[in-house]
C-alpha cells in the first residue's frame, strides 16, 4: 500500500535521511523504531510531503507522490498523525474531528449529516471525546490530545495511516491506553506506519518492523526476531 | 442642550467608527491564515468606491451595484495576494509590507488618472433625512452603514463557524503544517483570506463614499484610522475591533468639536501608538508563546 | 591588506572628490541644487538604512523625521535667532528624540505593527505641523532664511561643501559604527532576536538605539533641508516622500553606505527622468532589458522561482508601454515608482550596489583584512577553580502550557564543576525545563537559585547576565553574520568604548582583542580555518559548534547544552564529546540534554531522568541505566493484554 524506496530528505544543507527505503502492506502495522535523531519523523514528514525528498521515491498505493503538497497527498488517502499531536486548540474537540475528513466531505453545508456516522464510530472508539465534545482542544489533557489526533486521522478514512510518536510527553498509564487503542485499531484491519521511541511496547503490537540509525534503514524483520536482536537494545541505550 | 449636542456628535461618530471596525476586520481576515495584511487596504477601498460609481454611471440599480463592487474588491484582493504576498511568505520574509504598500501606489496612481483627482459625489437611493431618537438625529444612510457593517461580518462569522470550510481557515489559522495534513491548502486560503478580506473593504467604501464623497484621496485618512483600530484592539482580537471602532469614532468626532476639525485624525494615532507601548497585543488581543 | 584599503578607501575618496570640484567646474545652479539634495538625501537614506537594512524593519516614518526636523532648525532659527551649527544640532536633537520616543512602544512587537506604529507616527506629525498654525504657519508654509555658519554668509556652493562635508563626516562616523560591536548587535538581533538576548546583548536596547540614531539623521538632514529650501510646507513630507526614499534605500542596495549614496542619486535625479520623455523611453527600456536578463538567468540557472523572474519583466513591461502611449508622465509619476519598486523588491532584493558589491570584489580580487593572532585560551576562558557547592538549585519547577503539563514539579541540584546529563524520551520536559532556567518562559510556579541566589525569571538577557550560557536545540545562529561575527556578537567584558570614540573609528584596539578572544574560542571547537564563512553557510555539525564557541564568548559559570548531538554524524559525535571535555577542564559546569546514551555515559558524573515532565531517576550513568523505571520510560512496556485499565507495572 506504501513503498518507500531510497528516499533523501533534510533541512536546508542538511541531510539527514540517506536512503530510506521501507514497505508498509495493507492491512498490517509496521513499526519504525530508534533512538531520538536517528530520522523517524523526518521519514514521516517526507512521505507526507511536509519536507520535499531531495531524491527517491513515495509510492501510494502505487501511485508516485513524492513531488506533491501535503494537502493533495492527505487527499489522496494518506492520513498523518504528526509528532507533538498538533491538534487545533482553538477548536472544539468536534471540529477538530470533522476537519479530518475534511477530504472526503461538502464544503459548506449538510457536512456534519455526512460526517454523523463515523463521528460516532470514533466517539465509541473514544468515549472521552465524546464527553469533551464542545470543549477546545487546547484545553485538553495530554492523553486526550492524542486521542483527538487519532480520531482526526481517522475520520478521513485513510488508506494509510502515519502515527509519529503517540506516547510522546505522555505518563506511563496512559501510554499503555494508547498502545490498547492501536491495537484495536489493528483488530478494524488499518494499514499504519507507526513511529515511536518506545520500542519494546512498538514491537508488541506490530507485523513487522524496521530499526532507524542515522538516517537509514539499519535493521529490519520481524518483532519476534527484532526483540532477540542485541543490537536494537544497544543502539538505544548504548 | 450641551450635553444633547455632546451625544448626537458622539452617536454619528460612533456609526462613523464602524466602517473604521469593517476595514480593521478585514485585516484580522488575512492576519488570521497569513500573519500578513494589505498596507495598499485603503486603495482598494476607493477603487471598488470609484468602480461602483462607474456601475452606477452606467445605469446599474444600486442593490446590483453593492455586490458587483465587492465583486470587484474581491477580484483586487486576490490580485494583492498572488502580485505581493504569495512570494514572500514562501521566503517567510516580510517583502509583503512593501510590496502591498507598491501595489496600493500603483492603484492610487492608476485612479488618478482614469478617473480624475477630483472628489465626485456618489448617488444613493437611502435618504440622509435625519430621523428623530429621543433628541438625537441619526439618517438613514448612516444607519444603513451600521446595518451593512454589522450584516456582513456577522455572514462572514457565520461561515468561518457555520461552514466546513470556514472551520478549515480557522484551523490554518491555528495550525498551518496540521492544516496541511488534513488536505487543506493553505495557500488557497489564505488566497480566501484575500479575497474576503478584498470584499468587505469594497463594502466599506461603498458604504462610506455616499458621506465622503468618491476621490482617489477619500480613504487615506480612513485606513490610518482602520490600522488604528485594529492594532488597539489586537490583530486577533474578533468583535473587539467593533467596540474599539465605535470609540474611536466617537472621540474623534468630539476631539474634532473642541480642537478643530484639523485634529480629528489625532486620537485614532495617538491611541495607536499608547496601546502599543501599555498592550502590544491589543487590548483584546492574546498573548503569543515565543518559540525556539 | 593594502590593496584593500587602497581600493575601498581610494573609492570614497575620488567620489567624495568628484562631488566637492563639480561646482568649481560646472557653474549652473540647476546642477548645483541637484549635488545638494544628493548630499541631503545621502544622509537620510544612511539612517533610513540603518533600520530598513541593518535592522530589518520597515521604517514609514523617515519622512516625518526629515519634516520634523526641518521645521525645528527652521523654527530655532526664526524664533531664537541660532546660528547654523546650533540649528542643526537642534534639528539632529530633535530627530533623536522623537526617535526614541516612538522607538520606545514601537520596537517592542516586530513585522507590521511596527510599521503601522511608523505610519501612524508620519501622519500624527503631518497633522501637528498643518494644524499647530501658531507655531508653524500651517499649510501656508514657513519661509526659513539661512543662518550664518560660524558668523560667515554662506552662498549656494559654499553650502553645498558645508552638505557634502556632513555626509562624509556621517559616512565615517556610520562606516565605524556599523563595524563595531553596535553593528553586529543589529544585524545580529534581526537574524535571531532569542539569541541575541540570550547572548547577554540586549535585544530591545539595541534597536532602540538603532532607531534613535537613524532619526537623528533624518532629523540633521531635515535642517540641511531648510536651509537649503527656505521655505517649508507640511505636505512636503508626506507619503509620497516615503515611498521614493524606500525606492532609494531598496534600489540602492541594502546594508551598504555606498547603496544609500546610489539610492539617493537615483532619486535626487529621478523627476529630471520623467520631466523628460525621451529620457524616460530610453531608461524605462534598459530597465526591461535588466529584469529580462536577470531573469532569465534565473530561471536557466533554476535559481529563482518563475514568479520571481516573470513578475519583473511584467512590470517592466508595462513601463515601456507606458512610456510610448502615456503623453504627460509627470501624471503617472507614482506609478511609475511603484512599478519600478515592484520590480526591484521582486527581481533584485539585493539593490543595485549588493549586485555591483558582489561583482567588483570579484574584479578586483579584494581580500578580506587579514585577522589577528588567536588569544591565549587562559586569557579568553580563564581556569575555573571548581570550588564545589551547589551552582543551580531548581525547587518544585512547574510550565505548564494550557491543559500539558511540560514541566510538572522538578526539584534537582546541578553541583559546581560537573557535567550533569539531563535525559529523557522525546516530550519529556527537558527543553522546556531548560528553557525556563534560561528565561525564554515563566515558570508557572516553582524556584530557581544560582549559588543562592533567585535566578530572574522570564528574561533571555537577565538570565544570559548572570553567568549561565545556553545552546539551542534549533540552532538559532546569526546566518548572516559570518562565524566570527557571531561569536565577537556574545564577548563578555570586551566592548568597553563609549559611543563617542566608537563613531570617532578609536575604539579599534578593543575589536582587535575581541577579535583574537573570538578567534581562540573558534579553534577550541576546530572552526578557527572557518572564521570568514557566514554561519548559514557552514556544515551543520560546524553550525553546532559554531554555537557553543558563542556561548562560551559569555565566559559563563553554567553552560547549558541542548541536545548538541542531535543530527550529527557519528564523527561530528566523537568530536563534540572531545569539545565538551575541554570545556568542563576549563572548570565550567555543564548541563547536558541528550538523547545518545553513550555521549551521556561517557562524560556525565551526574545524571537525571525526566519523563512526563516529572524526575523518574537520578544517580551515576550506570546506575540509572540498570534503573528499571528508565528502561521502560525508552523501550516502553509489554501492554498487558487485560487492558488498558490495569496499572502500569514496573520492569
Amino acid at each position: 500500500m506504501l513503498t518507500v524506496e531510497n528516499l533523501h530528505a533534510g533541512y536546508g544543507t542538511s541531510e539527514v535521511l540517506v536512503g530510506v527505503s521501507l514497505e508498509v502492506k495493507a492491512g498490517t502495522v509496521v513499526a519504525l523504531i530508534g533512538a531520538n535523531g536517528a530520522g523517524k519523523t523526518t521519514t514521516m514528514r517526507a512521505i507526507s510531503g511536509m519536507i520535499r525528498p531531495n531524491r527517491g521515491r513515495v509510492l501510494l498505493d502505487g501511485r508516485p507522490v513524492q513531488d506533491q503538497d501535503a494537502a493533495h497527498i492527505a487527499r489522496l488517502g494518506l492520513a498523518h498523525s504528526p509528532e507533538g499531536r498538533k491538534v487545533f486548540g482553538p477548536l472544539t474537540v468536534e471540529d477538530n474531528l470533522l476537519l479530518g475528513a475534511y477530504g472526503r466531505l461538502p464544503r459548506f453545508f449538510g457536512f456534519r449529516a455526512r460526517a454523523a456516522a463515523d463521528l460516532k464510530n470514533i466517539y465509541a472508539l473514544f468515549p472521552r471525546l465524546e464527553e469533551r465534545r464542545l470543549q477546545t482542544a487546547g484545553t485538553l489533557s495530554g492523553g486526550e490530545q492524542q486521542m483527538l489526533a487519532i480520531g482526526r486521522a481517522l475520520m478521513s478514512k485513510p488508506k494509510v495511516m502515519l502515527l509519529d510518536e503517540p506516547s510522546m510527553g505522555l505518563a506511563p498509564i496512559i501510554v499503555q491506553e494508547v498502545f490498547h487503542t492501536i491495537r484495536r485499531l489493528k483488530e478494524t484491519g488499518i494499514t499504519l506506519l507507526l513511529v515511536e521511541q518506545f520500542a519494546k511496547s512498538a514491537l508488541e503490537v506490530a507485523d513487522y518492523a524496521y530499526v532507524m540509525d542515522r538516517g537509514h534503514i539499519a535493521i529490519e524483520g520481524t518483532p519476534a526476531h527484532l526483540r532477540e536482536d542485541e543490537r536494537v537494545l544497544a543502539a538505544y541505550l548504548g | 442642550m450641551y450635553t444633547l449636542l455632546i451625544v448626537q456628535l458622539a452617536v454619528s461618530g460612533a456609526l462613523m467608527g464602524m466602517v473604521y471596525a469593517l476595514i480593521a476586520y478585514g485585516f484580522q481576515l488575512t492576519f488570521a491564515t497569513s500573519k500578513s495584511i494589505n498596507f495598499g487596504q485603503g486603495e482598494l477601498v476607493m477603487l471598488s468606491a470609484f468602480f461602483s460609481l462607474t456601475l452606477i454611471d452606467s445605469g446599474l440599480p444600486y442593490w446590483l451595484v453593492v455586490p458587483g463592487g465587492m465583486l470587484f474588491g474581491a477580484v483586487l484582493g486576490l490580485f494583492v495576494e498572488r502580485a505581493a504576498v504569495r512570494l514572500s511568505l514562501e521566503q517567510k520574509g516580510e517583502g509583503w509590507i512593501l510590496l502591498t504598500i507598491i501595489l496600493g501606489l500603483l492603484g492610487f496612481s492608476a485612479a488618478e488618472n482614469i478617473w480624475g483627482r477630483d472628489d465626485r459625489p456618489f448617488p444613493t437611493p437611502i435618504s440622509s433625512d435625519p430621523l428623530h431618537f429621543f433628541g438625537i438625529d441619526v439618517t438613514p444612510l448612516e444607519l444603513s452603514v451600521a446595518i451593512g457593517v454589522l450584516a456582513v461580518m456577522g455572514l462572514v462569522e457565520l461561515f468561518k463557524r457555520k461552514t466546513l470550510l470556514g472551520k478549515a481557515f480557522e484551523a490554518v489559522s491555528a495550525d498551518r503544517d496540521a492544516a496541511q495534513l488534513m488536505g487543506i491548502s493553505a495557500t488557497r486560503t489564505i488566497q480566501l483570506s484575500y479575497g474576503l478580506s478584498g470584499l468587505v473593504a469594497a463594502l466599506a467604501g461603498i458604504l462610506v463614499a455616499p458621506i465622503t464623497t468618491v476621490g482617489p484621496t477619500m480613504a487615506s485618512v480612513l485606513i490610518l484610522k482602520a490600522f488604528s483600530v485594529a492594532v488597539v484592539a489586537g490583530l486577533d482580537s474578533g468583535f473587539g475591533i467593533v467596540l474599539v471602532g465605535l470609540f474611536l469614532g466617537a472621540l474623534e468626532s468630539l476631539t474634532s468639536f473642541y480642537l478643530g476639525s484639523g485634529w480629528r485624525e489625532a486620537p485614532g494615532l495617538v491611541l495607536l501608538i499608547l496601546a502599543l507601548a501599555v498592550r502590544p497585543n491589543g487590548v483584546f488581543g492574546k498573548a503569543s508563546i515565543r518559540k525556539v | 591588506m593594502w590593496k584593500r584599503l587602497l581600493l575601498i578607501r581610494g573609492a570614497e575618496l575620488a567620489a567624495l572628490a568628484l562631488l566637492a570640484a563639480i561646482p568649481l567646474m560646472v557653474d549652473n545652479s540647476y546642477v548645483l541644487g541637484l549635488l545638494t539634495l544628493l548630499a541631503i538625501y545621502g544622509i537620510l537614506l544612511i539612517g533610513l538604512d540603518v533600520t530598513v537594512g541593518y535592522l530589518g524593519q520597515v521604517n514609514l516614518a523617515q519622512a516625518a523625521f526629515l519634516g520634523l526636523g526641518a521645521y525645528a532648525a527652521g523654527l530655532c532659527v526664526a524664533n531664537f535667532d541660532f546660528g547654523m551649527l546650533a540649528a542643526l544640532a537642534a534639528a539632529l536633537v530633535v530627530g533623536l528624540i522623537f526617535g526614541t520616543l516612538l522607538a520606545f512602544p514601537a520596537l517592542r512587537l516586530e513585522g507590521p505593527q511596527f510599521a503601522l506604529a511608523t505610519l501612524s507616527f508620519s501622519a500624527l506629525s503631518a497633522t501637528t505641523l498643518n494644524e499647530w498654525e501658531g507655531l508653524t504657519l500651517g499649510a501656508q508654509g514657513l519661509q526659513v532664511s539661512r543662518p550664518p555658519f560660524l558668523g560667515m554668509a554662506l552662498d549656494a556652493p559654499e553650502f553645498f561643501w558645508l552638505c557634502l562635508l556632513l555626509l562624509a563626516l556621517v559616512w565615517m562616523a556610520m562606516r565605524n559604527l556599523l563595524s563595531s560591536q553596535w553593528g553586529r548587535a543589529f544585524e545580529a538581533l534581526r537574524d535571531s532576536p532569542i539569541a541575541t538576548d540570550a547572548m547577554g546583548v540586549g535585544t530591545y536596547r539595541h534597536k532602540v538605539a538603532g532607531f534613535a540614531l537613524a532619526s537623528g539623521l533624518g532629523g540633521l538632514a531635515g535642517g540641511l533641508y531648510a536651509f537649503n529650501f527656505q521655505y517649508l510646507q507640511p505636505q512636503s513630507f508626506g507619503w509620497d516622500l516615503m515611498v521614493i526614499l524606500l525606492l532609494g534605500v531598496v534600489l540602492g542596495g541594502r546594508k551598504s553606505l555606498w547603496g544609500a549614496l546610489v539610492g539617493a542619486s537615483l532619486i535626487a535625479l529621478l523627476p529630471n527622468l520623467l520631466s523628460n520623455r525621451g529620457l524616460f523611453q530610453i531608461f524605462s527600456a534598459i530597465g526591461l532589458l535588466i529584469a529580462l536578463a536577470a531573469g532569465g538567468q534565473g530561471l536557466l540557472k533554476k535559481t529563482t522561482r518563475p514568479f520571481q523572474a516573470l513578475a519583473p519583466v511584467a512590470a517592466m513591461g508595462i513601463l515601456m508601454v507606458g512610456s510610448l502611449i502615456v503623453g504627460n508622465t509627470e501624471d503617472w509619476r507614482k506609478a511609475i515608482f511603484a512599478l519600478m519598486l515592484f520590480s526591484v523588491v521582486v527581481g533584485l532584493p539585493e539593490g543595485l550596489m549588493g549586485f555591483a558589491a558582489r561583482f567588483l570584489t570579484r574584479l578586483f580580487h579584494i581580500e578580506p583584512p587579514r585577522l589577528p593572532a588567536p588569544a591565549s585560551l587562559d586569557t579568553v576562558l580563564p581556569k575555573r577553580t571548581a570550588n564545589g557547592g551547589a551552582l543551580l538549585e531548581l525547587r518544585g519547577l512547574e510550565r505548564y502550557f494550557g491543559g500539558v503539563k511540560a514541566v510538572d514539579g522538578v526539584s534537582m541540584t546541578v553541583q559546581a564543576g560537573e557535567i550533569h546529563g539531563l535525559i529523557g524520551p522525546n516530550g519529556s520536559g527537558k527543553s522546556t525545563a531548560v528553557n525556563v532556567i534560561s528565561g525564554l518562559y515563566v515558570p508557572t510556579g516553582g524556584d530557581m537559585l544560582l549559588r543562592g541566589k533567585l535566578l530572574p525569571v522570564g528574561s533571555l538577557f537577565k538570565v544570559a547576565r548572570t553567568g549561565v550560557a545556553r545552546t539551542f536545540q534549533n540552532l538559532q545562529l546569526f546566518g548572516e553574520l559570518s562565524a566570527l561575527d557571531n561569536v565577537m556578537v556574545a564577548l563578555k567584558d570586551v566592548y568597553r568604548s563609549p559611543l563617542p570614540l566608537v563613531l570617532l573609528g578609536l575604539a579599534r584596539a578593543e575589536e582587535k582583542r575581541a577579535r583574537a578572544a573570538a578567534l581562540a574560542l573558534l579553534e577550541l571547537v576546530g572552526l578557527g580555518d572557518q572564521a570568514r564563512s557566514l554561519a548559514k553557510d557552514l556544515t551543520y555539525g560546524d553550525q553546532r559548534f559554531l554555537e557553543i564557541a558563542r556561548a562560551l564568548a559569555r565566559k559563563p559559570e553554567l553552560l547549558i547544552l541542548d541536545e548538541p548531538a542531535a543530527g550529527l554524524a557519528h564523527p561530528d559525535v566523537n568530536k563534540l564529546m572531545d569539545i565538551i571535555k575541554r570545556i568542563h577542564e576549563r572548570g565550567i559546569s555543564i548541563i547536558l540534554i541528550e538523547h545518545h546514551m553513550d555521549v551521556i555515559s561517557e562524560l556525565c558524573g551526574v545524571v537525571t531522568v525526566l519523563d512526563g515532565g516529572k524526575i523518574i531517576a537520578a544517580g551515576t550513568a550506570e546506575q540509572v541505566k540498570r534503573d528499571p523505571k528508565v528502561i521502560e520510560a525508552y523501550l516502553g512496556v509489554v501492554d498487558d493484554p487485560a487492558g488498558a485499565a490495569a496499572p502500569a507495572q514496573a520492569g
